[in-house]
């Protein structure tokens, strides 16, 4: 069977071709995302800073709690999104343990100079990389600083620095010999990098020497929030990020791999079935001279099982550098640390290959089954000619998915957590294909009957084109599938950040009230309240918090004349109460948090510092000013940078405000307020899920090609009988025009309800952005491609002499 | 000639049909294209099936080979009853005892001549008799051949290769359907005269479907069809009888 199945392959390398293809790519996504995952499971960091340090002491950076299941207790545990700094205290406590030579504490801030945003730093603890100077001297006062090798500046030369508070002018007294791989690194005296990071008696980290004494400071340690990184684990500590990059890295991986099975699945389901299709005949005369379907079946899967391992291993090697390209485009954009190493591991290529193998074999195993079950007689009878009425198992399949999809959907109106929103509805819009999948039949029907009335209006070219539509149902099914799921994918890729957005955006220009806005990193917010005319300044600096278990986007605002500024919209209680402690949250956060107005809140602030607080207000407009509203200064001191990125200013001119913040480099004056809790990552996103776009696309080019090359015969015939190739051409044309048409209505139709639902659960209204210049351009691009991948192989059929065409024997 | 007779008696029938009716549809639109058919085909004899177009040829085929199941009616092949047979059942028994000769595309095209014709065997699992191969392979003058193609033959010789595929696991009853309607009359004789040394060199039973008056005329027999019934039979006919006997059936020939 194994033989009949590799002599079948090799001489119809072209029909195998697009299901290889198909599963090539998927292989190469699955191992791609199955690397991004590992690494987010088990990367290590390289420190950098602290890499001269033996020992490094940090406080613990996760939040902790503990989940009571029936008789079990399960800890979890989730990287806090700000660095959790460490009391002073603990510097001394491991300077007593017998056997340390040396404690180094460490302070860490955001300096901005002119050329970036480096990490200052206390001179003191230059000796955790060790930087060492190559000129100059050490600082010895406020106004001194040493740079590192990077900077390019000399001793003598004047600097400004943003830092934490309003811009100051040091002068550079020394040059250190050492430069970070990837960071800049600023110096100022002790004294005066504490007064900077703004946490006294606490310290980011804490250098012990020598490596030795390792396991005296684990037990000096032990039952305090103290955590000891030797090795690779101190670049955990260093890239306080890195944990947020692997969990974006686990949750990315997961939805990128997820998707791309399921729709490799859809897509290799169609390529086998437009294969099986071209080979009815030859099935037929297997079945009545000798094998039964078990065995065809049998021969099917075998034939899918080879097609599968080539392709799975051809697409488990290339997924490699897949996931090495998706590595340096979310380095470029910050989403992932440049020095977390891709692990690499025989695990996500063997997952790839496995994955690709088990979908051929399901795909075949599935495309085969109606051929297969047919009685010889009817298959040979019907073997030239195509079945006339798509069977009722498979329309009833069509409709039991197209009630899982509609299920999906109404799922998804209920959900208003992204995390939660966003896996549904992909798994939504690939259902729908699904649906479109086993309704084919039917659907390529009703969309002939409608598309024949126009097409009949060229006398030809038109009415050929009908006439096939009509003859070749099946065909046209199984080009309409990828068709419409490239359509609906590629609107929901595309419109779903922008649906979330929109709203974001709408929500907070309809609630700032405020004539001015500043963005960028804004100090001195308080002289600004002094400018004539300014009735109020509110500072904005965003965080995340954690009330209970879940996560929310939050700001701290400045309380006082915080009505003069912005209008989130009030439901219930005031914003006065912020000015006495208490938070604001928008009304979607106190339904998940089951609180009221006055109910008592346990918040974990960024950084993890517990925090009690009453709900002082709720607000409808949750989007545009994020989940929770926090005093100013409540937030600013425990966050890593605690200047505010946005002010809003009531009253005053515009020329004052920009001349009073023109000396602060990266501040601007904005047209809009920026919405809060707007995801940073979505270009990112975009890029990722881009795959899965071009993923759909290579599968539309692969069915149109395999569809059209297959028709050599047909169109030899046509041309025989006094068709003109032009006409052919023509034919061909409006054909793929067709089908285009029926993918994109229903593609769209997919997406459309898919983000309307979307939109209902993550914003409250089921208005769905559909820019038109962006939805028409996918329209035209999968038109063009289209028009392409029929074109070109149907000039190709058409290049064989008619007669010998006609003569060619049936292979 | 040894017969690997199975189940049946030493001297049942090749084929017997008693009573067979096959309609196809439901209701209104229902269509009978066998109704009531009985005949017996005797071991060891060429009979040729005649009938106008749509007198239920191809269908009486497709039962008697058991390529379709009767509305009513039974059909013993060898003396096994087919009646209540299970697809995998009917496939098994297709492959050991039924040996067939389409009009054309009889071949996989994606295997040789040598892998084509021990198809049969390798789906059964049954282990290929070399010199049987050689032999039948001689027969029907295939020799040197064996690894082309089925693309790099012609018509005749592909119908050939059908032919000894039918013959390699010594069937019951070897069925062709038109199988020279693709072919030149000179080729069409070729393989006729290959069928008809079937029968009396080897002792197989061939039972033929044709509208062609001169393939007739190589069977013991010519049993007629039409609208679905026995219209008559001719022992031992001639082209011009057959012919005679087809327009009086009215029907084109």
């Amino acid at each position: 069977m194994l033989s009949l199945a590799w002599h079948t392959l090799r001489s119809r390398k072209g029909a195998f071709a697009g299901a290889f293809v198909a599963l090539m790519c998927a292989a190469a996504l699955i191992t791609a995302c199955g690397v991004l995952l590992e690494t987010g499971l088990r990367g290590h960091i390289a420190p950098e800073r602290y890499a001269g340090a033996p020992i490094v002491v940090g406080a613990d950076q996760q939040v902790h709690w503990t989940k009571h299941k029936k008789h079990k207790v399960k800890t979890k545990s989730k990287p806090l999104t700000e660095r959790a700094w460490l009391s002073a205290d603990v510097a001394d406590r491991i300077a007593r343990v017998p056997g340390v030579t040396k404690v180094v504490p460490e302070v860490t801030f955001p300096a901005r100079t002119a050329h970036g945003t480096a990490q200052g730093h206390a001179w003191e603890s230059a000796a955790l990389t060790p930087f060492t100077l190559a000129a100059g001297r050490a600082p010895r006062t406020a106004a001194e600083v040493v740079a590192d090798a990077r900077a390019g500046v000399r001793p003598g030369d004047t600097i400004g620095v943003l830092a934490t508070e309003a811009p100051r002018t040091y002068r550079v007294v020394g040059v250190t010999a050492q430069a970070a791989p990837r960071q800049e690194n600023l110096f100022f005296t002790g004294q005066e990098a504490r007064r900077l990071a703004g946490r006294p008696g606490q310290v980011s980290a804490i250098g012990v020497f020598p490596a030795s004494a390792v396991s005296a400071v684990r037990a000096a340690l032990r039952g305090t929030p103290a955590e000891v990184h030797t090795g690779e684990s101190r670049g955990a500590l260093e890239f306080a990020d890195a944990s947020k990059a692997r969990v974006t890295l686990v949750s990315m991986g997961g939805a990128l791999g997820g998707t791309s099975l399921l729709v490799a699945i859809l897509v290799v389901v169609g390529t086998f079935t437009l294969t099986i299709e071209q080979r009815r005949r030859e099935l037929a005369l297997l079945r009545a001279i000798a094998a039964t379907p078990r065995q065809v079946r049998k021969m099917i899967g075998r034939e899918a099982l080879l097609v599968g391992t080539g392709a799975g291993l051809a697409g488990a090697a290339g997924g490699l550098f897949v996931a090495r390209w998706l590595r340096s485009l979310f380095v470029g954009h910050g989403v992932m640390p440049p020095n977390l190493g891709l692990v690499l591991s025989p695990f996500p290529m063997a997952a790839g290959l496995a994955a690709t193998v088990l979908a051929a074999w399901a795909a075949a195993r599935l495309s085969a089954r109606g051929t297969v079950r047919l009685r010889p007689a009817e298959a040979l009878a019907e073997a030239a000619v195509e079945r006339r009425r798509p069977p009722v198992a498979r329309t009833l399949a069509g409709l039991a998915v197209l009630a899982g999809h509609v299920t999906l959907l109404v799922v998804l109106r209920a959900l208003d957590v992204e995390a939660a929103a966003t896996p549904v509805t992909f798994l939504a819009v690939v259902l729908g294909a699904f649906a479109v999948a086993l309704l084919g039949p039917v659907l390529a029907r009703a969309a002939t009957a409608l598309l024949a009335v126009p097409l009949r209006l060229s006398r030809v070219s038109g009415h050929l084109a009908a006439a096939n539509g009509r003859a070749g149902t099946r065909r046209l099914a199984s080009v309409i599938t990828p068709l419409t799921l490239a359509v609906g994918m590629t609107c929901t890729i595309l419109f779903a950040p922008a649906t979330v957005a929109d709203a974001a955006t709408r929500q907070a220009s309809a609630g700032v009230r405020a004539g001015h806005v500043l963005t960028g990193r804004v100090p001195g917010a308080g002289e600004l309240s002094r400018l004539p005319g300014v009735r109020a300044v509110t500072a904005m600096v965003p965080t995340s918090i954690r009330v209970g278990q879940g996560k929310y986007a939050a700001q701290g605002v400045t309380p006082a004349g915080l009505t003069e500024t912005i209008d989130p919209g009030v439901r219930a209680g005031s914003l006065d109460g912020l000015a006495h402690g208490g938070v604001a949250v928008s009304a979607n956060a106190a339904g998940h948090m089951h609180a009221r107005l006055g109910t008592e809140l346990n918040v974990t602030l960024g950084d993890g510092t517990p925090l009690r607080a009453r709900v002082a207000a709720v607000y409808g407009r949750g989007l545009g000013f994020g989940d929770v509203l926090l005093p100013y200064d409540v937030v600013a001191a425990h966050v890593d940078d605690p200047l505010p990125r946005q002010v809003l200013v009531a009253g005053g001119s515009a020329d004052a405000l920009r001349r009073a913040v023109a000396r602060y480099p990266g501040v601007r004056t904005a047209p809009a307020a920026q919405a809060a809790g707007q995801r940073p990552d979505t270009e990112v996103n975009l890029v990722i899920m881009g795959l899965i776009i071009a993923f759909t696309a290579i599968a539309v080019v692969n069915t149109l090609a395999m569809a059209t090359a297959e028709r050599s015969r047909e169109f030899a015939l046509l041309r025989m009988v006094g068709t003109t190739k032009r006409q052919i051409h023509r034919m061909l044309r409006l054909e793929t025009l067709s089908v285009t048409l029926t993918g994109v209505v229903l593609g769209t139709a997919i997406a459309l309800a898919t983000l309307s639902a979307y939109g209902a659960g993550m914003t409250g209204s089921a208005r769905p952005a559909f820019p038109p210049p962006a939805y028409l351009g996918v329209v035209a691009a999968l038109t063009v491609l289209a028009l392409l991948a029929t074109a070109i192989p149907g000039r190709l059929a058409l290049t064989v002499h008619p007669p010998e065409a006609l003569g060619a024997r049936e292979t | 000639m040894p017969r690997r007779d199975r189940s049946a008696t030493p001297d049942a029938a090749a084929v017997q049909m008693t009573s067979v009716r096959k309609v196809y549809g439901k209701g209104a639109g229902a269509v009978t294209a066998l109704d009531g058919v009985t005949i017996t085909i005797p071991r060891g004899t060429f009979t040729a099936v005649m009938g106008p177009s749509g007198s239920g040829k191809s269908t009486f085929l497709h039962c008697a080979a058991g390529l379709d199941t009767p509305t009513s009616g039974t059909v013993l092949l060898g003396g096994t009853d087919l009646s209540g047979m299970s697809e995998v059942r009917l496939t098994e028994l297709r492959r050991s005892r039924v040996g067939f000769v389409f009009q054309a595309f009889n071949l996989v095209p994606s295997l040789d001549v040598l892998r084509n014709i021990e198809l049969p065997l390798r789906l059964s699992g049954t282990r290929t008799d070399r010199a049987r191969l050689e032999e039948i392979i001689a027969r029907v003058g295939l020799t040197g051949r064996t690894r082309h193609r089925p693309a790099q033959l012609s018509g005749g010789q592909q119908q050939r290769v059908a032919l000894a595929r039918a013959l390699v696991t010594r069937p019951e009853v070897i069925f062709g359907d038109e199988p020279t309607g693709a072919l030149d009359t000179a080729t069409g004789r070729d393989v006729l005269t290959l069928l008809r040394e079937a029968v009396d060199a080897l002792g197989q039973t061939v039972v033929v479907v044709t509208h062609d008056p001169v393939a007739a005329g190589y069977a013991d027999r010519v049993l007629f069809l039409a609208d679905g019934r026995i219209a008559g039979t001719l022992d031992a006919p001639s082209a011009d009888l057959v012919a005679e006997h087809m327009a009086g059936l009215g029907g084109r020939v």
